[in-house]
């Protein structure tokens, strides 16, 4: 597995996103522009200038014709993935740290930051699908967190619920429509650091991972918030993704380097790992970035994965043979039961 | 003897497997039907994006017209 190193941030990553059918990359970094790449050969299609402050997020619609962000300038922008053009900005009155588009890209979440004063907040934007049209500026619902703040947040199936992820390491339920709190589950450990740091649909959007600084990941029904798996990672978590394709999860981190005596990667645990979605076991991992991984991404196609460092580099890996190949002796008899019926 | 130790132990590892995969597809299959039925009942399509995609393909025709 040969990765390509896209280099065009200065900064450290902040997200990976790819498009639905795999064939492009959008990132953000803390150096204020997106950059947008050929996810098969790392060429640069574009970048996005505009934002006044760190990039946290970004998030294509499903038909890849837009793109918004969030940033540390306290706005929301919408762009034009194929002009550049900055179609929309939305203000806010505090940090932007996680955007996400629901299944059919008409309506949009934004995430903002807690601060003096502001309370940490979900709120809802409405998405003109024409690049041409005019934008709504107003914001549709406004969820506030009130016991602790939101770091993450994503739609459900059939844009049902607002699943949220909190700085306690609780994950709450939202009913999309009214902004009620339907429930909300001590997911990861309470006693320690245990911010969830990220959160990713599976393709279906019935069910959803999380990543938190507590070192593990779990996966949990949309519907219920029942934690279906648990991933032991031995390091913070930063980011989690499900695979397409092939029945696994991975998993990135690493400890920061304020927090580490010594500066060897293999201290840091600077690694992608990969493991076995059902079976919660480490399969193996993936070395290469010289800092904590701030973000993973998966093809949609279950082609690739891209990772994004505190480095500053985003690394785009192609599965082989071997990775498609590799199955567990009960995946394969269950497979071969399934031919013979 | 050990060796007989061995291989209970390989087995109970496999047949726990085997229990989780079952477990999942069981699960899967049940989330798949249930929502299904749910879009039917409110008459969406199977696919979120179908209609979506097909619709703005329909618009650039139009242009090119």
């Amino acid at each position: 597995m040969r990765p390509i190193l896209l280099q065009g941030h200065e900064r450290a990553l902040t997200q990976i996103r790819y498009s639905r059918d795999g064939d492009l990359l959008f990132s953000t970094a803390k150096d204020q522009h997106i950059c947008a790449w050929y996810a098969h050969n790392g060429e640069r299609l574009g970048t996005y200038h505009g934002h006044q402050g760190a990039l946290w997020t970004v998030d294509p619609n499903p038909q890849t014709t837009l793109i918004a962000s969030g940033a540390a300038d306290n706005t929301v922008r919408l762009w034009n993935i194929q002009t550049g053009k900055c179609l929309k900005v939305w203000d806010f009155d505090t940090a932007v740290k996680r955007v996400e588009f629901n299944e059919d890209g008409s309506k949009l979440l934004a995430v903002t930051e807690q601060r003096m004063g502001f309370l940490g907040t979900i709120v809802v934007l409405d998405v003109n699908q024409d690049v041409d049209g005019e934008q709504n500026g107003e914001k549709v619902l406004t969820i506030q967190c009130d016991e602790s703040k939101a770091t993450v947040a994503g739609w459900s199936y059939l844009s049902k619920y607002i699943v949220a992820g909190h700085e306690n390491g609780s994950v709450s339920q939202y009913d999309a429509k009214s902004g009620e709190q339907l429930d909300n589950v001590q997911v990861h450990d309470m006693d320690i650091a245990s911010q969830v740091t990220d959160l990713q649909w599976s393709a279906d959007r019935t069910y959803f991972i999380t990543a938190s600084k507590d070192k593990t990941a779990k996966l949990i029904n949309a519907e219920n918030l029942v934690v279906l798996k648990t991933y032991v990672a031995d390091t913070p978590l930063n980011s989690a993704v499900i695979t397409p394709r092939k029945e696994f999860v991975i998993l990135g981190g690493g400890q920061a380097a304020m927090d580490v005596t010594t500066t060897s990667t293999r201290q840091g645990k600077f690694e992608a790992r990969f493991y076995h979605k059902i079976f919660e076991e480490e399969i193996g991992r993936v070395r290469g970035h010289f800092g904590p991984l701030n973000t993973v991404a998966a093809d949609p196609t279950g082609k690739g994965y891209a990772s994004g460092g505190e480095d500053g580099y985003v690394r785009v890996h192609q599965f082989d043979k071997g990775y498609f190949d590799f199955s567990y002796e009960v995946e394969r008899q269950a497979k071969q039961q399934q031919l013979q019926q | 003897e050990d060796k007989d130790r061995g291989a209970s132990a390989d087995l109970a590892v496999v047949e726990h497997r085997r229990r989780l995969y079952d477990e999942w597809v069981q699960w899967r299959q049940n989330v798949l039907d249930d929502i299904k039925m749910e879009k039917q009942e409110l008459n969406l399509p199977e696919d979120p994006l179908e209609g979506l995609i097909k619709n703005t393909s329909d618009e650039e025709n139009q242009i090119i017209e």
